[in-house]
């Protein structure tokens, strides 16, 4: 069977993101206790550009919420400055700070 | 005598898409275009004839004739990328390997792709596909695009302005493209036809002129 790129691309994004903060959760159950701060992300999509009449090239989209009492946060500095990342907003919930991004691997 | 019955059930025909691209380079030494090798990536080719304007002529107080002037082929070509062998055509020249220098002399070449037909009953390509050959294509130098990654990671679409030369077809005039269309050639021949563009175990691919096609699927 074909290596699954997907699946291979995401741990490579999970590593990534390891380096900034052991408590990464990918698409956690709702029971789960999280530890701060922590990353919690999920595949929102799969961008495809077309030729030939197939998916040509094809780009997993991933949601990723950054969660940390500090409001400044070393993490959300961090993925700010990565390449096919982008900030989407920034919210207060709980009295965390919830910082999400979307990014494309 | 038959009524004229419009919009039958499986008559619903439509075109869309285009694949299967296959740059074919010209010979000299042979005067054929072979050497045929896929081009990935073909996102749009855009034809677009001109000519056949009309000329009216006014004699005796009347529109006495009206002249139309030669048609004329050419056509778009838009894909993510291109064969190699493509940049002799592209005016480029390799002068140490992995070294390419432009604004050579443009190599004319051969390009054949494909469309699909649905219909209301048959899905595309299941209802048949045509087969466009293009012959003696002369690719234009053309604006290229090239932008800085961002969040929204797209492949820079690449594009050439092809203009044609016509080939001689016997009992007809001079033509830069032919079309097969899979629901009304004959199968075997249309195999055979398939195996000279795409290449087979025996052959390598190439691009026939319209008389040897004309031979070989027969008659009209």
């Amino acid at each position: 069977m074909a290596q699954n790129r997907l699946r291979s691309k995401r741990l490579r994004l999970d590593n990534y993101l390891k380096t900034l903060t052991p408590n990464v959760y990918f698409q956690p159950p709702a029971s789960i206790m999280m530890s701060y701060p922590a990353i919690r992300y999920r595949r929102s999509s799969i961008d495809a550009n077309f030729a030939d009449n197939l998916p040509y090239q094809a780009t997993a989209v991933y949601e990723l919420i950054v969660i940390d009492r500090d409001p400044d946060s070393d993490i959300v500095e961090e993925l700010s400055k990565q390449p096919k990342t982008i900030h989407v907003r920034h919210y207060t919930s709980d009295n965390l700070n919830h910082d999400v991004f979307r990014t494309y691997v | 005598m038959s009524k004229i019955v419009w919009d039958a059930l499986g008559e619903h025909f439509y075109e869309t898409g285009v694949d299967h691209g296959v740059y074919y380079g010209y010979d000299s030494t042979q005067n054929a275009f072979n050497n045929g090798v896929p081009w990935n990536g073909i996102t749009a080719v855009t034809e677009s004839p001109s000519g056949a304007e009309p000329s009216p002529i006014y004699a005796d107080n009347i529109k006495y004739l009206n002249l139309i002037s030669a048609e004329d082929y050419a056509a778009t070509i838009e894909a993510l990328t291109y064969p190699d062998e493509f940049k002799i055509s592209d005016g480029k020249a390799d002068i140490a390997t992995g070294v390419v220098i432009g604004q050579q002399t443009r190599k004319i070449f051969g390009f054949s792709y494909r469309t699909l037909i649905g219909s209301d009953t048959e899905a595309a390509g299941t209802a048949g596909y045509v087969i466009h050959l293009i012959y003696n294509c002369t690719a234009s130098p053309s604006e290229k695009s090239h932008n800085t990654v961002n969040e929204n990671p797209e492949g820079a679409t690449m594009s050439w302005s092809i203009s044609t030369t016509p080939v001689d077809v016997e009992g007809y005039k001079p033509t830069a493209t032919v079309e097969i269309d899979s629901r009304t050639t004959p199968a075997a021949k249309l195999a055979q036809l398939e195996a000279i563009l795409y290449g087979s175990v025996s052959s390598d691919p190439r691009l026939p002129f319209p008389a040897e096609i004309a031979t070989l699927v027969g008659a009209a």
